[in-house]
């Protein structure tokens, strides 16, 4: 909390900043600082989250302030072929990150070939997967649909997963009479951590997830009518290799990740209509006979439509479900594999979400949001001991978010 | 829209001048790096030049700015405060690309036709 009381004053104090300050001459200096090539941008952002049960980033059945979002990033453009870029993100969130800056990407991006009906280039370094419509960005409030994204496709108990790729992409785009049409390719090593061991198996036990050979992740994405419809498809896939620790009982097992979403989005003066869905088939291998699973094959998908009331209101309504397997939607084969120790409502998820967000300026921006829940599949292991968790419970959370 | 005198180019395709805003065409013919200025998003003439030229909502460039700023795959454009600024930092900037309401005869500008 010694954090938090730290940046509250701090923050208040950059937002009535940003807003009182004298625009012209302030960013007229800040312009010069950076010159033609450079560009320097950041934000924060202050969560606090309310639960009636279960906790979700912190000690939210109190109310939790340990959601909390600090980065800073800078491109140069080298030349029209050449730019480099890098973001350092620190972030706290509950029990499952503490805040400790890292990089969020660095790379070096350069164009191929550029004319006004393709382009083709290839960028190199640290890499966001370019997954679904918010996963290159999820860590930035502003670019959120809501507060907390659709936790069934996009997971904050396992962001790691999918986040992004220490390797090389290649993309190119084609702009016809009918569309533009883009893709990315790439390979390369995922950005792992140890909140994945506590989604996979349950605890942080002394071993270590290590990735095997290449990751792969690409998209596909079409758009019309002066981008009003976007149409994408996008996937990752990865093997996990598990390297116990000593005393334990699992075995040097091997998971298969594969993960899938298709991407739709219509936009209109006032409306912007989105849904998404996914499939994430996972295969456990070698783990040794106590292992509870084998196969599952987890589906997520949400509807959600955001009303734009005039610039800087804005109303969202949302409805997602998520399952750990599909085949087992209502959790009970799961559960009784287990012996009943976890519920079978921790293999599910059905909310509904209502937000509200207000630009008081370009640079602030004010935030509300109410989620109805069923189930606890979006819950972090990390934070809940799963025996006790609620089925039917209510999140309320606020955010204030800054931005230069 | 106005660009800088040294840019040899006197038209482009509404296709050409969405994707120059948007930053993902980032150069000129002849080589020239473009700087993309524009106005604040709640700006009237700036709302008027995204729906009629662009056939793009304000909300729409930001969301394509945003991504490329804060996913390291672009940059976003240079925020003016006013059209006489546009008019002034596009005359000084080499490879400028603006736009304003309606350009003067002895403007140190050049005008660009989007059709």
């Amino acid at each position: 909390m010694a954090v938090t009381s730290r940046l509250v004053p701090w923050l208040l104090a950059l937002a009535a900043g940003a807003a009182a300050a004298d625009e012209g001459r302030a960013s007229a200096w800040w312009e010069q600082l950076q010159g033609e090539r450079l560009q320097i941008h950041g934000f924060a952002s202050l969560t606090a989250v309310k639960t009636s049960a279960n906790r979700f980033f912190g000690d939210s059945p109190d109310l939790s302030w340990n959601f909390i979002e600090v980065a800073l990033n800078a491109s140069y453009q080298l030349n029209g072929r050449v730019l480099f870029a890098g973001q350092v993100l620190a972030r706290r969130a509950g029990d499952m990150y503490d805040g400790t800056p890292a990089l969020d990407y660095g790379l070096a991006d350069v164009t191929l070939d550029e004319t006004p009906t393709r382009r083709l280039g290839v960028r190199l370094g640290r890499l966001k997967n370019p997954l679904g419509l918010y996963n290159e960005t999820r860590d930035v409030p502003f670019t959120r649909p809501s507060i907390f994204l659709p936790q069934v496709i996009y997971f904050d108990k396992v962001r790691n997963l999918v986040l992004s790729t220490d390797g090389v992409m290649v993309y190119g785009e084609t702009s016809t009479g009918y569309g533009d049409l883009s893709f990315t390719l790439g390979g390369g090593q995922p950005v792992v951590d140890e909140n994945l061991e506590w989604a996979f198996l349950g605890d942080d036990l002394p071993g270590k997830f290590i990735p095997r050979g290449v990751a792969w992740v690409g998209s596909l994405w079409y758009s019309a009518f002066q981008e009003r419809l976007r149409l994408g498809l996008s996937g990752f896939t990865s093997v996990l290799g598990y390297r116990p620790g000593v005393g334990l009982d699992l075995g040097a097992g091997e998971t298969a990740i594969n993960y899938l979403i298709l991407s739709a989005q219509y936009n209109t003066e006032h409306w912007t209509l989105t849904s998404e869905y996914s499939r994430l088939p996972l295969e456990w291998q070698d783990y040794g006979v106590d292992f509870p699973y084998r196969k599952t094959s987890g589906e997520g998908y949400y509807l959600q439509g955001a009303y734009r009331v005039r610039p800087g209101l804005e109303l969202m309504l949302r409805y997602e479900e998520g399952f750990t397997d599909r085949k087992d939607r209502d959790g009970t084969r799961a559960s009784a594999s287990l012996g009943g120790a976890v519920p079978p409502s921790d293999y599910f998820a059905k909310i509904w979400s209502l937000g509200v967000r207000w630009d008081l300026n370009p640079h602030v921006m004010l935030r509300a949001q109410y989620e109805r829940h069923q189930g606890t599949y979006t819950i972090a292991a990390r934070e809940n001991d799963p025996a006790t968790l609620v089925e039917d419970w209510d999140l309320f959370a606020l955010q204030l978010a800054v931005r230069f | 829209m106005i660009v800088h005198p040294g840019v040899g180019v006197t038209a482009i395709t509404t296709n050409e001048a969405r994707l120059y805003l948007t930053m993902r065409l980032k150069t000129w013919p002849n080589g020239v790096p473009v700087k993309v200025f524009v106005l604040p998003d709640e700006d009237p003439l700036h709302r008027r030049f995204a729906t009629a030229v662009l056939g793009l909502y304000p909300y729409q460039l930001r969301r394509v700015w945003d991504r490329q700023l804060f996913s390291g795959t672009g940059q976003a454009p240079t925020t003016v405060a006013s059209e006489a600024e546009m008019m002034r930092r596009v005359a000084a900037t080499p490879g400028a690309l603006g736009y304003v309401g309606s350009v003067p005869a002895d403007a140190p500008v050049r005008s660009l036709e989007v059709r």
